[in-house]
């Protein structure tokens, strides 16, 4: 199915506006009790957003001019976005990751750690054009979340089966999806929609949670 | 008795100054069940945060702020957000 420049503005929005909404619907709490854990999670939506708004912007300008590959139409801005898109995407990603293991790890140096691992995925894929890079460094980061988030559940202190790691893993996978669809022109094709629509409903599932929690 | 983490011990630290309006730092400490070491942490954090106020300088009275009111309100809706996405 062909997207339209108003079907992708709609779902940036949605994707942008949840993400907002949880940054600051979160901004109280953080502010009252400086922990750790929701500082974490609140960067890691604002970094969301931030990387959703560079990712449309590099799938409305290709919309808009019919062209299916940023770099070989504007390679110096072409590279930019796509390094900025990469960085804030990884650290979202990573920022989710830390609010639920930041206790678990202890290691004050973990979160540069990720900085630096982050800024290597944007320059690896910023620098190199060929789609088996794009696939090997998102199945490589995929591994790693679905480990990080499989120890998380089983360490996870409710006795009571938890859907939160359901939903982060789910967030996790559409995001990759997102992230592929950005560098790998066509790669989803008709399952565009389907991908957009899940993503949504993951966000606004997170959304709810958080408004239910914080009123 | 469990261990209490720091959001539960600034909770019962500003509960039980709430509760008496205005207190010496004598008796906090006294009530607050923790060592003083650990109290003086928590006291300059607490005055840092503007969660508290010294209302006589002189006797060290202190007040619930505002910001601390605020903290109190807010408490069950810190801990059930932090449960729910195990922060």
């Amino acid at each position: 199915m062909t997207m339209t420049i108003g079907t992708e503005i709609l779902y940036s929005f949605i994707i942008i506006a949840c993400s907002l909404m949880i940054y600051f619907g979160t901004k109280e709490l953080y502010i009252l009790t400086s922990h750790k854990g929701i500082k974490y999670f609140r960067k890691a939506f604002l970094f969301f957003a931030l990387a959703y708004f560079f990712g449309s912007f590099i799938k409305i300008i290709l919309l808009y001019f019919q062209r299916s590959e940023i770099r070989t139409f504007l390679p110096i801005f072409g590279s930019i976005t796509l390094f900025i898109f990469m960085y804030f995407s990884s650290m979202a990603i990573f920022y989710l990751l830390y609010s639920v293991t930041w206790k678990k790890w202890k290691s004050k140096s973990a979160i540069y750690v990720f900085h630096v691992i982050a800024l290597i995925i944007a320059t690896t894929i910023s620098l190199f054009r060929n789609h088996e890079v794009y696939l090997l460094i998102n199945v490589i980061l995929f591994a790693f979340i679905a480990f990080t988030v499989y120890s998380s559940y089983i360490q996870s202190k409710k006795k009571k089966p938890h859907n939160l790691y359901a939903i982060y893993l789910l967030l996790f996978i559409f995001w990759i999806f997102n992230i592929l669809d950005i560098l790998i022109p066509n790669f989803f094709q008709s399952f565009q929609l389907l991908i957009y629509l899940a993503s949504s409903g993951i966000f606004l599932i997170i959304f709810y949670k958080v408004i239910k929690k914080t009123g | 008795m469990a261990k209490r983490n720091k959001l539960e011990i600034i909770r019962d630290i500003l509960k039980i100054i709430q509760e008496n309006r205005s207190i010496r730092i004598t008796p906090l400490l006294r009530k607050s069940n923790i060592s003083s070491s650990r109290f003086k942490g928590y006291y300059s954090d607490l005055l840092n945060k503007e969660f508290i106020k010294e209302t006589h300088k002189k006797n060290k009275e202190i007040s619930l702020s505002e910001k601390g009111s605020r903290y109190l309100e807010k408490y069950s809706t810190i801990i059930d957000f932090i449960e729910e996405f195990e922060l």
